[in-house]
């Protein structure tokens, strides 16, 4: 007998496996058309601009492009002393060039992000090299200004020539590449961002505790209530949720400052002298208090749809196995609510981290986070790139996090509601 | 990929381009000052002139805009933008370069525009608008005597409390050193002249630290420009530096207990600029209306609403024949002007290049100074 004979045929004489495939195929079409928008809409909003961003951040090819003839003659330059006649010259050339296509401007905004105080004596050099005479270059430049005869200045537009770089994310560390490729850190008076980053990462941290605390009494409440009560709790629950984020943060400022409405409490019923009044506002404490507020709803939400599937039974049955409240709570309440634990803290953790204006608002010194920076770097500076590398290197660090977390617990654990 | 972005951000900017894309849209910070601007100069000009004029709040800074030109679809006529941001954004090529004498109306007298305005400008982009200060302002019931200088805004065994000051360095490095006993000079020269070397620089944030630290000052970092008056009347700080309108705003508009003081005060100024190609550059309609909103007259306008000085000084001798100028039609504007005479008698110009070339290092420098509080 042939195998033929052996297939199984549909009617239409087609072998119905393969029948089989095509309606499948048409069916996985079917479901990926489906989908394709959001799949589209994802590309668009998400994938696409992480990728710009990382592009942008390591992208350093407009200076080099620029400045094509100095680079050409730094090659040789050891970078310890004032480079030669012949790469002023050269770098003369290239300016002359930038003057006649109005791109000096971009040239002299680019390089104060490398160094400070390039805008100026880019401006000075503009003015004067219109009165340049033919050769001797180097003295004619210096003369224009002191910092052009500071070797400084000169490293730093050498540090410029790699067309990709990864200095934007060293900056972002408090660290730079020097001339002779050594990473070193900047100043000890100027290292703000590993301060930022420490920062940023204990006010999350401490504000995911405080969210735990006191979102698990809550959502335990919530779940176990008669449906009237939960419901009133809930709306308690929400309404500041639905309350705008500076309205929140502007009442905790009239409630906590010194001469707020607690602490006039406080005084008046004499637990702390008027002139003894402790400062629970623009500093550390506001962040936390007005954060943990702020957060919370996205604790309690979480926590209380893992909660409600929870059967009372189970602890009841806890209880009658010989457990006291405490053990039948650890053994078999507790463990059933690590999905909600999980989503909750990761959610708040992920929120806090990325929060800026509310501890700007109330954190005084301290308030000054990351995001900040980025924000600064966005809008003041217009250096995108270093705003790009740290907003990339935030993000890695909340992958990271994640990343953690399931090796930990494991991510089919997180149940969001 | 570059493309592919142009054309999703244009894609994004066509979606917010509203009705109105006949209209010139000119961009400020909201609240009481767009107020100002669109009653004292932009409704006259615009009734004037014939030309719609719409007026969009920003929250500052120029990454709308260069967003909006990386995108191909600009949508801003006319930007009302701080010092720095008219050099950088020059720099960058996102304003049009005006040819002052040609682009603006000289004053009555026939003075030509760029001899009328109190001091030249930062960058061939800009036109100056109004002129506002950094002075500081305490509140009379919580201060007991006179605060006059701005030493004593640093004295705290004279002046006991707590101080609210800007959370960046931006003019506080200034103050110290003038509090510290340098003499500004002419616009503020001498100051700056320390501010370039390292030691200036300390001596300015040890000075700060000395206030923050000190267990009889104290210091609150204000961020908005709302909050040194309020922090003042809520009796959080006795002293806070601040912008002179906000205090005024409070002062008369509202008649809280504070008092400004203009000893060594910070004279600042806003600018207006036109964006290059934005959509009525081509036809002329976004420069006719600068023109005419940065005129004599209509400069005067805008202080009547709020106490910035315009920057034409021809502007002032219109005020002082119609005083009472302030809307409440009692009080006499021309003695609130940052710039008048009994006001300026040490001050300094807030020098917008010194920031550009410097304003990230000594921003960081000053945030780490703040973490180590």
């Amino acid at each position: 007998m042939s195998s033929e004979t052996n297939k199984i045929l549909t009617t239409d004489g087609i072998p119905l496996e393969v029948s089989l495939k095509r309606s499948e195929r048409k069916n996985k079409i079917k479901a990926f058309l489906l989908v394709a928008p959001l799949l589209l809409f994802l590309i668009i909003t998400y994938i696409f601009p992480i990728g710009s961003m990382l592009t942008r951040s390591i992208d350093d090819k407009m200076v080099t492009e620029m400045l094509p003839k100095t680079y050409k003659a730094m090659e040789t330059w050891d970078g310890k002393e004032l480079p030669s006649e012949e790469v002023f010259e050269a770098f003369y050339f290239d300016f002359r060039n930038l003057v006649e296509e109005k791109r000096e401007g971009k040239l002299s905004t680019q390089l104060n992000y490398t160094k400070n105080g390039f805008k100026s004596i880019i401006k000075k050099l503009r003015r004067k090299s219109k009165s340049f005479e033919e050769g001797n270059y180097k003295e004619q430049i210096m003369a224009v200004h002191k910092r052009w005869a500071d070797v400084e200045y000169w490293q730093a537009i050498k540090r410029r020539a790699p067309a990709y770089t990864t200095q934007k994310y060293l900056k972002g560390m408090d660290m730079y590449k020097n001339e002779s490729g050594e990473i070193v850190s900047v100043d000890e008076d100027r290292r703000i961002h590993r301060v930022l980053w420490l920062r940023t990462l204990e006010i999350a941290f401490f504000v995911t505790l405080f969210c735990f605390l006191m979102a698990y009494p809550i959502a335990h409440l919530l779940a176990t209530l008669p449906m009237k009560y939960s419901n009133l709790l809930m709306i308690c629950v929400l309404l500041p949720f639905w309350t705008s984020l500076l309205v929140r943060t502007a009442s905790w400022m009239i409630l906590l400052q010194q001469q707020g409405m607690v602490n006039d409490f406080f005084v008046w019923i004499g637990l702390v002298g008027d002139d003894n009044r402790p400062e629970m506002m623009f500093n550390k404490t506001g962040s936390y208090v007005a954060m943990t507020q702020i957060l919370l709803p996205f604790m309690v939400l979480p926590l209380y749809s893992v909660m409600k599937t929870i059967s009372p039974s189970l602890m009841r049955a806890g209880k009658s196995l010989g457990g006291t409240p405490l053990v039948a709570f650890w053994k078999v309440y507790f463990p059933l609510t690590i999905p909600g634990i999980g989503a909750g803290c990761l959610l708040v953790f992920i929120l806090a981290i990325g929060y800026y204006i509310t501890p700007a608002l109330v954190g005084g010194a301290s308030g000054t986070l990351i995001s900040n920076q980025i924000a600064f770097h966005m809008k003041s500076t217009l250096d995108w790139s270093f705003a790009s590398a740290m907003g990339l290197m935030l993000l890695t660090g909340v992958l990271a996090i994640y990343w953690v977390y399931n090796k930990i617990v494991g991510v089919d654990n997180i149940k969001l509601g | 990929m570059k493309t592919i972005s142009k054309l999703l951000l244009a894609i994004s900017f066509a979606i917010s381009v509203t009705t109105s894309a006949f209209a010139v849209t000119a961009v400020s910070w909201g609240g009481a000052y767009t107020e100002s601007q669109k009653l004292g100069y932009g409704d006259p000009t615009a009734k004037a002139l014939g030309i719609e004029i719409n007026w969009v709040d920003y929250s500052g800074g120029l990454s709308e805009i260069k967003a909006q030109k990386e995108a191909g679809a600009i949508t801003w006529d006319i930007i009302d933008v701080f010092a720095m941001d008219t050099i950088n954004g020059c720099d960058e090529g996102l304003f049009v370069e005006f040819d002052f004498d040609k682009d603006f109306p000289p004053a009555p007298d026939g003075t030509p525009a760029s001899k009328d305005f109190f001091t030249a400008m930062p960058s061939k982009c800009a036109v100056g608008n109004i002129l506002y200060s950094w002075n500081y302002a305490y509140n009379t019931n919580n201060v007991k005597g006179t605060p006059k200088t701005i030493k004593d805004f640093f004295n705290t065994e004279k002046f006991p409390g707590k101080r609210a000051i800007y959370k960046g360095a931006l003019t506080n490095l200034e103050i110290a050193l003038a509090a510290d006993g340098i003499k500004p000079g002419k616009g503020g020269a001498k100051i700056y002249k320390a501010l370039e070397t390292e030691k200036g620089v300390n001596r300015a944030m040890d000075k700060i630290k000395a206030l923050c630290t000190d267990p009889n000052g104290g210091c609150v970092f204000w961020s908005a420009g709302a909050q040194p008056p309020e922090l003042l009347v809520s009796g959080e700080v006795v002293m806070a530096t601040g912008w002179n309108g906000r205090f005024f705003g409070a002062e008369v508009g509202e008649g809280a207990p504070i008092k400004q003081v203009w000893d060594g005060q910070g004279l600042d100024y806003e600018y207006f600029v036109q964006v290059k190609g934005g959509p009525n550059d081509a036809n002329g309609k976004a420069k006719k209306a600068l023109a005419m909103m940065t005129s004599t007259e209509m400069l005067a306008g805008s202080a009547k609403y709020i106490a910035y000085a315009p920057w034409r000084k021809s502007s002032i001798a219109i005020m002082e024949a119609g005083e009472p100028w302030y809307k409440d039609g009692k009080t006499n504007m021309v003695p609130q002007m940052p710039t008048a005479p009994q006001n300026t008698k040490n001050y300094f110009l807030v020098d917008p290049v010194f920031w550009a070339d410097n304003g990230t290092e000594l921003g960081e420098k000053w945030e780490a100074m703040k973490a180590g509080l």
